[in-house]
């Protein structure tokens, strides 16, 4: 934690560097989680804040340098955070928290999952962005997510076509059992009036 | 003597390819199956067939919107998953029912190994299984890059690269000719669009001709000859084919298809895998880490980071001649005996794909 | 006027018919309180007409009921689009079905000769009215969809009120014509029930289902010992038959309906917003500007020996500027302290993210990737870094503003010419391909 008579200094410092990206929260969350990751977590690039390709410094017009400008003085919480090199969650953690909350928790990665709360939840799967963050899956792609609770959630939220499709199920082996049995009564009656007639 | 080898020629003809079975009754109304303790071996290639159709079926329904360029791939992967009415659930039903179809047709080819079904008169049975063994793993390979992600085409690229290094074991002037394999498989000097178009082409025209008629053969040879014995000392039990095991067939076809849907609803077959593998693959940007074949080459690739790149490429190789030579090879040998090699190979694919990356880390020291 | 008489005064004659004249005939007739079988006189058509009528309007009328006894229930079940579509689905099947028996039963009265010595007026009527509602209902299902969703606000709540004594009109008179047309021949049945063989659904044979089967036959002793056995085998199967086929009919309805379901909507392409649709096109337009950008830049490196990368005074030794080497890597340029161009690979060796381009106070670039720090001068990484190999410095050379080569410099250092020192402002710097096949 840097002390607090030290931010200002902290923050200029910031500021004067190059942008970053931030690696102690990747280095955690792969750690933490055991998956790989990259910046695409919050950044709009994979590779990074650096760079000319779409999303990274280097691309952007002097309009959007403005906003990253005013996106980086965004020391306060609560504000509606716009850095074109963000992307939704890397935004929403800075709208969130502030600028200086953030660069605090930097040095404690670990901590951000519980400044961020359980209550966003940007791609609607249904697990909150905070225990994304934690699993190190991508909290704006549904279809990433911990496999186990993905599966319970979807489970729950399909359960109506699950039941249809188990009743389905139950219905046609029912069915093909009583014509399984069907048959063996045509069968055993042949055999019996071939008997007979032999 | 000319004719005494035509008679021979045709004897052995009769025998394999019994066409005086060719009716309904004897190849459905009389058909038996017998029944002992092997007897759920019989189900498993009726379901890689039921698996085949699943992938058949959600193929073609992938194939009305993606397409296949380097720049439009992977946005049409997405626009499929993300914006169209149950787009997602057709692209993760043929992501897992393709893993099924495999893990049934590994099963497939261990039973039929252990109960001896390639014993003559079925060599053709058999050899025409091998071959379509490699025409699904074909499937698997192509199907891989079709996305156009990162993990995609560095497979992919992995994987080719394994051909051209046959090169260096090559004497002379046969030493370049891997290496021309390869760029004529990926069209050009690097996995491009000349990649991308051979394998669609590969994997929704060629590949499906190809199974379509192998399978038609194959199907029709397990029903010309009916089904093997299974074991050494027949029980004497047997159940007609129809309509009772091929009812028995379909209950299984609905309870698998059962879980195989809840599957696909319900998990994500990315959710499996690192976020980064899915982005979409761009030349001049980072490779992610974690770049794997698809578990069920596992069994292949882990040797192949582990052992001499040699090593591995006879024994591919010698395995795949041994494959088709099976009917002749092990032509007197008991089923017991061939039971016992069965199981070490299931063991070893057991072990290959499940503990495959602890191998690698306790060797090289970094997971694989 | 005629609404009042429809759905009030109709109402109620029929229900008093009904109760009225139910309890009379029970009383008077008992026995005639069945369907008054005809099946011994003709029983193969009586099979394919009977068992789907029977079938498809016990379903029908399942369907009719639980909205009318459980709306609450009912509401939320159809809040879920998957289950009206099923509902409305099968309940459509089951109408078809039951029409397609009564098709068959019409046609078997009027058909067979023993069969007609017993069939009434009374019989046709209700045989030809049920065939009406059916029809209507179908019409009705299919002309204004969802009825399983609006019956809970219009005919429940109407039914209700004529059940409680307090008809209120209200509830039917915004109905169109159809519903209205379904609902009156509905009392017109309910009056006739009493007068018909309708009167056996009152015995609620349901037990039919599942008792042991029973078969009247023209018979004489010697012959029932013999065929005794027979017939029963062929009862047997004829209920695993029709076991069987309901079974497989539910599952193949319902499968039929959710597979529908998903090819409808797969095939009807996706449903979005003008804004989603605009943000998709301006992704795929993206997309497509790099895929033509890096065909651009390849070509480009195809085609010249040379390619620019930047004014040499716009190069500054702190600060590098982005550019595509070669082999399509991206790679920064700086000045060095004696004022040449200095050209590094911008990929990280290790898991090849982007180098960040400014320079720190010791002369180190910075991968912000995995934290990598590279010596800008000879490209090393730093003890301890992730990445262990070093960027590769690249060759250049300076032209003037003639295209003359001024100065030129290979990977290795090597450096070849000669600059005035008052020209080398006005170069400019360019990437050779001649170095990069060397490397």
């Amino acid at each position: 934690m840097i002390p607090r008579r030290f931010l200002p200094t902290a923050i200029a410092f910031a500021l004067a560097l190059p942008a970053y990206g931030y690696p102690e929260f990747q280095q955690f969350v792969k750690k933490n989680s055991g998956r790989g990751t990259n910046c695409a977590m919050c950044h709009l690039h994979p590779d990074g804040p650096e760079g000319l390709k779409p999303g990274q410094i280097g691309s952007l017009s002097t309009e959007e340098m403005n906003q990253l400008n005013q996106a980086r003085a965004a020391f306060e919480p609560g504000q509606n955070v716009s850095n074109p090199i963000l992307n939704a969650f890397g935004n929403s953690i800075i709208g969130k928290l502030g600028k200086t909350k953030f660069l605090q928790i930097r040095m404690h990665p670990e901590e951000l999952p519980a400044a961020l709360g359980d209550m966003s939840d940007l791609d609607h799967d249904g697990i909150s962005d905070a225990q994304e963050y934690l699993a190190g899956t991508h909290p704006l792609d549904d279809s990433s997510g911990e496999p186990s609770r993905l599966l319970l959630i979807n489970l729950r939220r399909y359960a109506f076509h699950l039941i249809m499709m188990v009743v389905a199920t139950g219905a046609g082996l029912y069915g093909l059992n009583a014509i399984l049995h069907w048959f063996d009564v045509l069968m055993s009656a042949a055999r019996d009036k071939e008997e007979g007639n032999g | 003597m000319g004719s005494e080898r035509m008679n021979a020629v045709g004897a052995f003809l009769r025998d394999r390819l019994p066409l005086s079975h060719f009716s309904y009754e004897e190849m459905v109304g009389k058909k038996l199956v017998p029944v002992h303790r092997m007897s759920w071996g019989y189900y498993f290639g009726g379901l890689v067939l039921f698996f085949f159709l699943v992938q058949l079926g959600t193929g073609v329904m992938l194939l009305f919107y993606y397409q296949p360029t380097v720049s439009d791939a992977h946005a049409s992967v997405e626009y499929i998953t993300k914006h169209v009415g149950g787009g997602a659930l057709i692209r993760n039903l043929h992501a897992w029912a393709s893993s099924c179809m495999i893990f049934c047709l590994f099963v497939h080819l261990l039973t039929t190994f252990a109960m001896k079904a390639f014993e003559k008169p079925r060599e053709v049975t058999w050899v025409s299984g091998v071959i379509l063994l490699m025409v699904t793993f074909g499937f698997g390979f192509t199907g891989y890059l079709l996305p156009w992600h990162q993990i995609a085409v560095n497979a992919t690229k992995v994987g080719l690269q394994s051909i051209e290094e046959a090169g260096q074991y090559m004497p002379g002037a046969l030493a370049d000719f891997p290496r021309y394999v390869k760029e004529l498989i990926q069209g050009e000097a690097a996995v491009g669009q000349a990649t991308l178009s051979r394998f669609y082409a590969l994997h929704v025209v060629i590949l499906p001709l190809l199974t379509f008629a192998t399978l038609g053969l194959h199907v029709l040879m397990v029903q010309l000859h009916g089904m093997s014995q299974g074991v050494d000392h027949p029980t004497g039990k047997t159940e007609r084919f129809f309509p009772f095991f091929l009812l028995k067939d379909f209950s299984l076809w609905g309870l698998v298809f059962l879980a195989v849907i809840t599957l696909a609803l319900c998990l994500p077959f990315e959710s499996l895998f690192a976020y980064p593998l899915f982005e979409p693959f761009d030349p001049l940007g980072s490779t992610p880490e974690g770049i794997k074949p698809e578990w069920y080459f596992f069994f292949l690739y882990y040797p192949l980071e582990l052992l001499p790149f040699w090593v591995v490429m006879l024994a591919m190789n010698g395995g795949i001649v041994l494959l088709l030579a099976v009917p002749w090879v092990f032509r007197r040998t008991s089923r017991r005996t061939l039971s016992m090699i069965a199981a070490a190979a299931a063991l070893y694919l057991v072990v290959m794909t499940l503990f495959g990356d602890a191998i690698h880390t306790f060797f090289k020291g970094v997971p694989g | 006027m005629v609404n009042s008489f429809f759905f009030v005064g109709l109402p109620y004659i029929a229900l008093f018919s009904l109760v009225a004249g139910s309890l009379y005939r029970f009383k008077s007739e008992r026995f005639s309180y069945s369907a008054l079988s005809s099946q011994f006189l003709e029983s193969k058509k009586l099979l394919w007409g009977s068992v789907p009528w029977h079938a498809g309007i016990m379903i029908v009328f399942v369907g009719h009921l639980i909205p009318f006894l459980l709306p609450g229930l009912w509401q939320s079940l159809t809040s879920q689009p998957a289950f009206v579509i099923t509902v409305e689905l099968l309940g459509v099947a089951a109408a078809f079905t039951a029409l397609v028996g009564l098709v068959v039963l019409f046609v078997r009265r009027i058909l067979s000769r023993h069969i007609q010595s017993v069939t009434t007026p009374v019989d046709l009527v209700v045989l030809a009215l049920l065939i009406v509602q059916i029809l209507i209902g179908i019409q009705t299902a299919a002309g204004h969809r969802w009825g399983s969703m609006w019956s809970v606000q219009t005919t429940t709540p109407y039914l209700w009120s004529v059940l409680t004594l307090q008809p209120d009109l209200n509830h039917v008179d915004s109905l169109p014509p159809t519903v209205k047309l379904h609902i009156a021949v509905a009392w017109i049945i309910i009056m006739l029930v009493p007068f018909s063989r309708l009167v056996h659904a009152f015995s609620l044979p349901i037990q039919y289902l599942w008792r042991a089967p029973q078969q009247v036959i023209w018979t004489n002793a010697r012959r029932i010992r013999h065929i005794a056995p027979v017939i029963r085998k062929a009862e047997e199967s004829r209920r695993l038959f029709l076991k069987g086929a309901l079974g497989l009919g539910t599952a193949g309805g319902l499968l039929t309906v959710g597979v529908m379901d998903k090819l409808v909507r797969f095939f009807s392409g996706p449903n979005m917003t003008p804004e989603e649709q605009a943000a998709l096109l301006q992704k795929r337009l993206e997309r497509l500007e790099m895929t033509a950008e890096e065909r651009d830049l390849e070509l480009e490196r195809m085609r010249n020996d040379y390619i620019f990368v930047a004014n040499l005074k716009e190069l500054s030794p702190n600060d590098g500027k982005y550019f595509i080497d070669y082999q399509m890597r991206p790679a920064l340029a700086y000045r060095d302290t004696e004022g040449f161009p200095l050209l590094i690979s911008a990929k990280c060796t290790h898991l090849g993210c982007t180098v960040a381009s400014s320079v720190d106070a010791s002369g180190r670039i910075l991968c912000p990737c995995h934290i990598s720090y590279f010596d800008l001068k000879t490209g090393m990484p730093q003890p301890g870094s992730p990445a262990t190999k070093p960027l590769p410095l690249l060759g250049w050379a300076l032209m003037d503003t003639q295209g003359n080569i001024l100065v030129s410099q290979a990977p290795d250092g090597r450096r070849e010419g000669e600059v005035p020192a008052d020209k080398l402002d006005a170069s400019m710097v360019y990437i050779a391909k001649r170095y990069e096949e060397t490397v």
